[in-house]
This record gives C-alpha cells, structure tokens and sequence, in this order.
C-alpha cells in the first residue's frame, strides 16, 4: 500500500500549478457573481479558457499522440480534475465533446472521423452534446425510440431528445438512435448530427436554478450522411456503455477539493456571524468527515489507477458517495446560514465567497444525471454484490 | 501509488484468517463469551502472543515485530470479521504506551509475550459529563475510581492516568465488574488507592489516541465485511413470494449503501494506517475520519444486517447480535464519535 503520488506525477501536478498560477484568470465563483456576467458570455470565457489548456497540452492528455495526447493516464488527468477543482478553475465548454465522443472516436471512429472532428472538439470551435435520454427513456435508456433510416447514403432521423446538456450552445450532436426496432440493445446506432441540419431543433428548457444550461432536440426528417456512423450499424450501445465508463472516472478527489474549500469558507462564516454553537460545531464536523471520506475514496481510486487497475463498478460508489454527499452538504449548509443562504448571487447581501442558493439547488441534478442514483444501486446489487435481478 | 496490499501484507492476512478461522470460530467464540468468567480463554492468550500480533507495531528490542499501523489494521479487520473476544487492542494500546514511556523493558517484553496483561485506565466516569473528578497522582500514590477498565480482572497491571502524567499501577486492586452488553470486551469499576509509579507526562496518549482511533476503525470494519457477507448469503436463500428476497429492489438497494458503507470505512481506515506510518500532514484528520465515520457505519451495517434477517436476526441464537453489539462498544469506546468530530474539527484548523 502506497498513497504517495510517484515523483513523476509530482512533477506533473508542480507544473500544473505553475501554470495555473500563471494563466488562470479569476476563480470561477468569481466569474459566475461578475454583475456583468450574462449566461452566454459565462459559456464564451468557458470556451476560451478551454482553448487556453488546449494550447498548454492539457486536454486528452491520454490519447494519442497526434490527438493531442502526452503519454499520460487516467492518473494525470484525475490529478488534473483536482488540481483544477481545488483551484477553483472555469470549467471547460466542451465536457461533453471531450469527456465522452473523444474516447468514443479514438476507440471505435474512423480514421477520418477523428481527423475531422477532434481538432475543433479540443480548441472549442466546436461544441457537443450528447443525445441519448429521451422523454421515454432516462434510466431505462434502450427504450430509446429515435429512428435512423437508411435511405441511400444518408440516415433520416425522426424523433426527440431530452435534458441535453449544451444543447443550446452546441454545434453538433452525438445521438443513439434505432436502426432496428426490434432489436432492443443490437438495434441502436452512435450517429453524429450537426444541430443546424435542416429538421433539427433545438429547443431551451429551463432549469430548476433559472438557467438553461439544457434543451430538447427535435429531429423531423434530418438527413444525415452515413459517413456520420460511429462504428457499425446496431454497435450504438456497445459503444455508449464503453463511453459512459469514461464519464464515471475518478472523480472524488476533484469533488473533495471542491467541498473542502466550500466547507472552509463556511466555517469561516460561522465564525464571522458568530455560529459557534455545538450544534453547528457537529454539523460542520459531520460534513468535514465525510468529505475526508470522499477524499479517501478519491486517493483510493487514484492509486488503483496508477497501479493499472481498470475501474469498475467501484465507480458506482464514488458516483453516490459524492452526488448524495453534495446534496447533504448544500442543504446543511443552508440550514446553518439562515435565511441569508436562499439568497441569489445577484443580491448585495448575499455571501461574497461562495453561491449558496444556486450550489443548493445544484445539488438536486448530480443524482440524477449519469445514471441516477438508483440505476448506480442497481449497478452494484447486480455486478458486485451479484443479487438476482428483478423482471429484467 | 497502490491502494492493494503488498505481498508480505496479503500474506499477513490470509495466514490471520487462516489462524483466527480455526482459533476462533464462531461456536467456540460464543460458547466462551457466554460461560467463561473472563469474557475469553486466558490460555489462547498465549496463542496470539506466539503469533506475534501482541508486539506487531513495537521495535525489535521490545521482542516486536517492527511492523507498521496496515498491519495492524489487518490483524484486527480479521479480528473483527471473526468478532474475537478479549482484550487485544486494548493491550496493543497499553504495550504501545508502555514503548512510548520508555524504560519499561522488562514489563513490556512481558506483555509482549503474553505473559502479563496490562490495561490502560482511562474513564474517569461512568457516564459522559462534566463532574467529573479525576484519579489524582500525589506523594507517590494514585487514589480515585476508574470506569469500563479493560478486562481488569485478568490484568496483572494497570495504566491509570491521571492530570499528573501517566501512572503504572500493579495488581492487586479492588475490581468490581460492570456488567454491559457485549459479553466479549468485559469492563470493570476499578478504584484506587495504590503505590505507583509515574511513567510519563499526558502527552503520551496522543499517539495512542491516533492509533486507538485506527485500531478500533479496523476492527469495526473487520465486524461489518462479514455481517455483509453474512447476510448476502442470508438473502440469497431465503425466500418469501416464492423467490428469494435478495431479488427485491427494495433490499438490493440498502444493501448497495451496505456495501457502500464497508468499502468507505476501508478506504478511510487503510489510509489513516497509512498516514500514521509515513507521517503524514493530514494523519490527525485521516484518524478522526475513520473513527467517526466507522462508527456509524458499522452500526448502521450491523444494524440493517439484524433487519434484513427478520424474526431470527433477533434472536440470541443467531451470530449477529454479537457483531451488533461489537460495533457498538468500538464505537462509544477509542474515542467516541462525538471526540473524534471535536478533533477532527481541531486538525482542519477550523
């Protein structure tokens, strides 16, 4: 047993730090509460500041080289998550586009596919999002009902995506849709559309925070060309499952440096509003252990990584643990500050350092989306804990 | 970076299990918990003393192994996993105590090799409080009464603190038994007015905190794993509605948050070990977390464990309850939840 980071990520994480020191802007709660900051000049910066770590190396570090990738493993990009997350970095624009189409692309596109998409998916230029739920299929995602008809050297799309994250940003979307109706799981195709293809829409919904960080895609007769296929035809799930593996990472350590700092900030508040109380003692030393908690998962998951271990349903922990963590937290933290923690970030008495109401109402989307809580419990019972699985 | 054991670790592990599996099997733990005056057999003592786990973390020249916290936390997981009654971790603690004070070789290489059982006395009330007053060191005698001493009957020694420093005590001294609900780790009232011998300053129990706080995580953690695997296998075969109940979403669920719970308290107790062996910056907070965050969740797996078993899981007959209650006294003892919240409030430099 070994928790230290070898020498060579050291290095890697002291560079990183130099870097970010040297061209980040201002933390990004400080971006998010500038008056003059509207939703689509957030998504701008979000871009450039991507465009900036893409310049540095420091996007799909994992991939091949031509791809952009510098030898490194899942190690150096989960050290990066936390180094940016502890740093309070902007988030990139292209989550979607790089987290999830990139591998995609590399482990299963075409040579031309990747030359094509994956330059402007890294510098920003182009957007992704992703479009798989659909109003009836969320958690049971094969029940999907979007059709891919092949007529000649094209495919027609037909049907509606839902709670698409950047939908209203994006250029492009990558859609899981049916080329066999019969055929529950082998009968899904990955097909590339771009979201200005006449019979595309794209429509904004609104959040439970006020923004419209996702939307609805409609498809009404779109032609596609075939060369948009990733894989083969019917290979849509097998590839959307490897590429959701992708999604559920190590991320608890970026999570445990993100609360860590929040959670510093707000016992700092209770001591300026005088909060010293036992009672608000334990529960600020309840949320302290479990992140601590978090973190230990985090590092545990880590040095599996690093030990070339591939992760498997463990994930699943990490993904609850964190998610479930978050909502307690927010809510707590709520509970601790009053009336005052409900305040929007707009408001001049509303806490400088960090977001309380809109981190509150946050809180509510990470155990829903990808793969809710429940499907993340069923995950475990049937893979881990191998328990008979129940009409399905 | 590597979160499995290493080779000589794993090997340390099974070859426990192998041992504590024919050492001490559940029948033969629960036929001594329930008729022997000690809570444990005094003889198979000897057993663990010749395995080496009593002096696993203390140097050589005290007749230790020179091993490290992960391979403490190893032995007692395996402790806990086969619920082993007796006073292990507390003589660990005392042993290690003993070391720390220095110049106590002769008794340590006793205790080491099983021969002389000594305790740390520790409470100075039987219920959490502030009246409390506390065993008092003066003119070369300690007087006062201790609560929940560690298997005080058998021990040939005790260490009582006191505000004065840390006080080597020798039997005999007048013992009466608290009678409480786990019948594996036997306490008793201990009061006091003995010769005794100053061995060290408070500051001593600092490190024996830390490593208290993994110890007994270890342990809980050990108690937890198996009431998992107990009742994984539990639900499996049982059926109700003609299938068996381990096929019910509204099991698999809590028993994903069981397991849940398990492999976090792994991963919070193995890094605290982890911590307290490199020296760590982080080691105070990482203890705290494992204890606080150990003892509700071996509580709570133990507790859903009974649940999930119905009728028979509250039954005296069935193995659980022991775990139960196990869990519960490692939990209240080592550092109680709400200390190890205060410390690990005081190690974020809240």
């Amino acid at each position: 047993m070994d928790l230290q980071l070898s020498d060579k990520h050291v290095k890697f994480r002291d560079e990183l730090r130099a870097w970010l020191k040297a061209n980040m802007g201002r933390p990004w709660r400080e971006e998010l509460r500038d008056p003059k900051a509207s939703e689509d000049s957030l998504m701008e910066l979000r871009r450039g500041w991507q465009r900036k770590l893409y310049e540095a190396g420091y996007l799909g570090m994992d991939w091949p080289a031509e791809w952009g990738g510098r030898g490194a493993t899942e190690v150096e990009k989960s050290i990066f998550e936390a180094e940016m997350s502890g740093a309070d970095a902007p988030p990139i624009l292209n989550t979607l586009g790089i987290g999830l189409l990139g591998p995609a692309l590399i482990h299963h596109g075409s040579e031309a596919q990747r030359r094509r998409f994956i330059p402007p998916m890294l510098s920003g230029e182009e957007i992704w999002c992703q479009g798989f739920s659909e109003p009836g299929a969320g958690s049971d995602l094969a029940a999907l009902r979007t059709s891919a008809a092949i007529d000649g050297d094209h495919f027609v799309l037909n049907g509606q995506k839902i709670w698409t994250t950047f939908g209203p940003w994006a250029d492009w979307i990558f859609v899981l849709a049916r080329t066999d109706s019969k055929d529950r799981y082998g009968g899904i195709s990955f097909i590339l559309c771009k979201l200005d293809t006449p019979g595309v829409t794209v429509r904004r919904l609104r959040q439970i925070t006020g923004e419209s960080e996702f939307g609805e895609v409609f498809f009404e007769d779109a032609r596609v060309p075939r060369e948009n296929l990733v894989g083969q035809i019917g290979e849509g799930w097998r590839i959307a499952m490897t590429v959701l593996a992708f999604e559920r990472g190590a991320m608890g350590l970026a999570a445990a440096e993100k609360y860590g700092r929040d959670l510093r900030l707000l016992a700092e508040t209770c001591k300026e509003l005088g909060r010293e109380g036992g009672a608000v003692r334990e529960k600020l030393a309840r949320l302290l252990v479990e992140n601590e908690v978090l973190r230990a998962n985090g590092l545990r998951m880590l040095a599996n990584l690093a030990d070339g271990k591939v992760p498997g349903p463990e994930s699943s922990i990490e993904k609850i643990f964190w998610s479930e963590f978050d909502k307690r937290f927010r809510e707590t933290a709520l509970d601790i500050l009053g009336p005052g923690g409900q305040l929007l970030r707009t408001s001049p008495e509303a806490r400088p350092d960090v977001d309380w109401s809109r981190e509150f109402l946050w809180s509510r989307a990470g155990t829903i989306y990808s793969g809710s809580s429940e499907v993340q419990r069923n995950i475990i019972s049937k893979r881990v804990l191998n328990l008979p699985q129940e009409g399905r | 970076m590597k979160f499995d054991l290493s080779e000589d670790q794993a090997l340390l592990q099974s070859s426990t299990r192998d041992f504590l599996g024919s050492e001490l099997p559940i029948d033969k733990t629960r036929n001594v918990m329930e008729h022997h005056a000690d809570g444990y057999e005094p003889a198979q003592w000897r057993s663990f003393a010749e395995m080496g786990y009593i002096g696993l973390t203390l140097p050589a020249t005290a007749g230790g192994q020179g091993l490290g916290t992960i391979e403490l936390a190893i032995v007692l997981e395996e402790m806990g996993r086969v619920c082993a009654p007796g006073p292990f971790l507390d003589v660990v603690l005392a042993a290690s105590l003993l070391a720390a004070a220095g110049k106590q070789d002769a008794l340590l290489a006793d205790v080491v090799s099983g021969k002389t059982l000594v305790t740390i006395a520790r409470q100075d009330s039987p219920f959490s409080g502030n009246h409390i007053e506390p065993s008092r060191f003066e003119n070369g005698r300690v007087r006062g009464t201790k609560y929940f001493v560690p298997f005080a009957a058998r021990t040939d020694a005790l260490l009582v603190t006191t505000p004065q420093g840390i006080v080597l005590v020798r039997a005999p001294y007048e013992v009466v038994p608290l009678q409480t609900i786990d019948l594996g780790q036997r306490f008793a009232e201990v009061k006091l007015d003995n010769e005794g011998t100053l061995i060290g300053g408070p500051e001593l129990l600092e490190k024996v905190d830390l490593l208290a706080a993994v110890g007994a995580s270890a342990m809980m953690l050990g108690l937890m794993s198996r009431a998992l695997e107990v009742t994984l296998g539990y639900v499996q075969t049982r059926q109700a509605f003609k299938r068996p109940i381990g096929g019910f979403q509204a099991l698999q669920h809590r028993l994903a948050d069981m397991l849940l719970k398990t492999e976090s308290t792994r991963s919070a107790v193995y890094r605290a070990a982890w911590c307290l062996d490199t020296g760590d910056r982080d080691t105070a907070l990482a203890c705290a977390t494992a204890k606080a965050y150990g003892g509700d969740a071996s509580r709570y797996v133990c507790g859903e464990a009974i649940q999930m078993h119905g009728g028979i899981g509250f039954t005296w007959e069935l193995d659980l309850h022991f775990y139960f209650k196990r869990a519960k006294t490692l939990e209240q003892f080592y550092g109680s939840t709400e200390v190890q919240l205060e410390k690990a409030f005081a190690a974020a430099g809240y």
